[in-house]
């Protein structure tokens, strides 16, 4: 009985040590990024199962330059305050809209220009956002582009014409889901909509030529985190200089769109 | 993404999955016993108080029940766990949830054995010690293990919600390569994955319940 | 010395009182039967001597060894330690045997005197085997008691009770969950018990067999013992309650 106790308490902490993957420790010299994995190219999980990313590797070049160890912890979006909060990562950096949430975060400088989109299939006969009305729309919960739909002052009222506004938890699901035909749309930023677009290379999906508003991304820390934001905010410029920045957003499709000055 | 390397991302997942599926079952099920005792117990606080306990942990979502165990340390508090308290939730979250459950299932067991069971082991002398572990319990467990499987399996398919606290276990490695390769491959291979499992976990119980069968 | 000696008790179930002032002595070997019709409260007297229910009022005594006292007319129960000690002295067959299903028939009857008595496995495995074989059951050791028929059951459990070498031992009904034609093996076995002078109380419903077997007889009814004596005194008896109750047994 002894060595069977024994042995699950062994059990038991084998796993333990088995699951640091699960949380990084508490080290001051970690720099702990929460991102959304499945929000590519600026997070996401590469070839090797590497998470990888336009953001990612910014993070890791600044790393670089403080010496610090970069954490990449993928959160759930929707926790993404909760996590930023109670002190289990130190930012968000995840191509985060910084428009409707500016004095939620300190931000970092806006680094990349992003527009909401409407994507919709070639064959649909959808040309502008008008020809919306009546249809099924699909968009990420807690999404920018579900934000700039919700707000009154910005595109309300044509959410108000969908027949549906039917939120999804991520873009590989709404694109099943446009693809088979039960959504007629997907909003969401430009970026991502290239990318998924290009990446499935079928021809069966357009970007509407009026877009829903134009945005920025930054990266947010928690309002009373200002330091830690000045030096990121710092490095961030530094790369511009030295064209690491510019490397980076050639690398990932995104040079139409980086806007830092 | 080679195949090679989805089923290697996927494993690792797996890894995690497992643990979390064996961590909450050698917690829960021993909990499960002193909830079970306090729901029977003669003294009326501690009998409402457990039942005030079951009905909470089984009427709310087992997902919002993680959150409040990850996140209350902030909140109530303003203690900063940062990502070292993620497990440990996860662990506690999931094991006080099924500590429930196997409570009532435990309790329908116990009080399924006669009385004249209580009676004979009182007369030959056993201590109340001595009958639930000779006497009762071996019974209990034979009454209450088909009961155990559903829940157990439950538990496979449950260990998925750990994504709620960016636990990256199988489910959420599959989500992420799906949307890393715009492809629906691997949630058939996560699928493959969860059923095999419980597979062998149902291949488990059965063997258990066969062996149980003697009398 | 009386091997049970009950004096004055009294027991309540809520409003209703099923005994009132009982006593009853027994002496070494013994054999006491108990009758009288359902809800006379006989069960409810069996229960109080074997410390299964707490009687009210009254005392109770095993050898001597008080387990129940009365102070300021209550009953005050011994420690712990004293009853466990007091338990030792008798044993219980109950009407529906309540063997241990998950266990052998051998385990039965050697589980308590290893586990509680702790007695050495292999001096409790050789007299369970020689008390099985008494009750002509040695070949069934193995068995577990689904297997039984319920005439071998009851014969295992009063092997069980007999297995911790109990002073006194009490029977609860023990033919009424039976088959008629099952009753007799039982029976059989009692009666070979009384023969060797164990120390007997007895429950019962067959009348034939308590005449035969019974040095004395109480017949109980509304919770009052209202016949006690030898079989011809308590069977012949002109009381109008006991002519009742053997009337409507003959009916049946």
């Amino acid at each position: 009985m002894k060595k069977k106790i024994l042995s699950l308490v062994g059990l038991f902490t084998g796993c333990l040590l088995l699951l640091s993957g699960c949380g990084a420790k508490g080290d001051e010299n970690n720099f702990v990024v929460g991102f959304d994995a499945e929000y590519p190219p600026y997070g996401y999980m590469d070839d090797n199962g590497e998470y990888t990313g336009f953001d990612l590797e910014l993070a890791e070049a600044i790393c670089e330059m403080e010496g610090w160890t970069l954490v990449k912890q993928p959160i759930v979006w929707d926790n993404k305050d909760n996590e930023l909060n109670s002190g289990s990562i130190d930012c968000i950096w995840s191509g985060f809209t910084i428009d409707g949430r500016e004095d939620d975060y300190a931000w970092s400088d806006p680094y990349v220009d992003n527009s909401q989109v409407i994507v919709v299939s070639a064959s649909a006969n959808i040309h502008s956002l008008a020809d919306l009305e009546g249809k099924t729309v699909g968009v990420q919960t807690a999404s920018a582009a579900l934000s700039v739909l919700e707000d009154p002052d910005q595109q309300r009222s044509l959410a108000d014409t969908f027949k549906k506004l039917q939120e999804f938890g991520d873009y590989n699901t709404a694109f099943a889901e446009l693809e088979a035909g039960s959504v007629d749309a997907i909003a969401m930023d430009i970026g991502v909509a290239q990318y998924q677009i290009e990446s499935r290379d079928n021809g069966n999906f357009i970007i509407l030529d009026e877009h829903l508003n134009s945005e920025q991304y930054g990266i947010g820390f928690a309002l009373d985190n200002t330091q830690l934001r000045d030096t990121v905010n710092a490095d961030l410029h530094k790369l511009k200089e030295n064209g690491t920045f510019d490397t980076l957003a050639e690398k990932y499709g995104l040079s139409d769109m980086v806007c830092l000055e | 993404m080679s195949f090679q390397v989805i089923l290697s991302q996927l494993a690792s997942g797996m890894l995690l999955t497992i643990s979390i599926f064996v961590l909450t079952l050698l917690f829960s099920m021993p909990l499960g016993f002193f909830v079970a005792f306090g729901r029977m117990a003669n003294n009326k606080v501690i009998r409402f108080l457990t039942q005030l306990y079951i009905s909470v942990m089984r009427g709310t979502p087992l997902m919002l029940q993680l959150m409040v165990v990850y996140f209350f340390p902030w909140y109530l508090f303003h203690i900063s766990l940062g990502s070292f308290w993620r497990f440990p939730a996860i662990i506690l979250g999931f094991t006080i949830n099924y500590a429930a459950y196997f409570a009532e299932i435990y309790r329908s067991g116990i009080e399924a054995i006669p009385k004249g069971q209580y009676e004979a082991a009182k007369l030959l002398g056993y201590t109340k010690a001595q009958t639930f572990l000779r006497i009762i319990l071996p019974q209990v467990i034979k009454i209450i293990l088909p009961a155990v499987t559903n829940e157990v399996i439950t538990l496979v398919k449950d260990t998925s919600l750990a994504y709620t606290l960016s636990c990256i276990e199988m489910f959420s490695v599959a989500k992420q390569i799906a949307a890393a390769e715009t492809s629906m491959l691997p949630f058939a291979v996560a699928a493959l994955f969860y059923y095999l499992f419980n597979l062998l976990v149902s291949l488990g119980m059965n063997r258990l319940e066969k062996k149980m069968s003697y009398y | 010395m009386n091997y049970l000696e009950m004096n004055h008790v009294r027991k309540s179930f809520g409003d209703l009182e099923v005994l009132k002032d009982i006593s009853l002595t027994v002496q070494q070997g013994e054999v006491i039967s108990i009758i009288g019709p359902s809800g006379s409260g006989k069960s409810t007297l069996l229960r109080c001597a074997t410390l299964l229910e707490t009687m009210d009022e009254g005392t109770l005594s095993y050898l001597g060894q008080a387990a129940v006292t009365m102070e300021q007319g209550h009953s005050v129960y011994a420690k712990p330690a004293e009853l466990d000690a007091i338990k030792q002295c008798f044993g219980l067959v109950f009407q529906s045997f309540h063997l241990f299903p998950h266990y052998s028939v051998l385990k039965n009857l050697i589980d308590a005197p290893i586990h509680v008595q702790k007695r050495p496995k292999e001096e409790a495995t050789q007299e369970a085997m020689e008390l099985l074989e008494q009750m002509g059951l040695a070949d069934k050791a193995n068995a577990y008691p689904h297997q039984l028929s319920g005439g071998q059951q009851q014969r295992v459990a009063i092997a069980r009770a007999l297995a911790r070498k109990p002073e006194v031992l009490f029977f609860d009904e023990p033919t009424s969950a039976l088959d008629p034609e099952l009753t007799g093996e039982v029976l059989k076995v009692i009666k070979q018990l009384a023969e060797a002078n164990m120390t007997m109380i007895i429950v019962t419903h067959e009348m034939e067999f308590a005449r035969k077997v019974s040095d004395r007889i109480l017949f109980m009814d509304k919770g009052y013992v209202v016949l006690e004596g030898t079989p011809e005194t308590v069977f012949q008896s002109d009381n109008e309650r006991m002519r009742e109750f053997l009337g409507k047994l003959q009916k049946e």
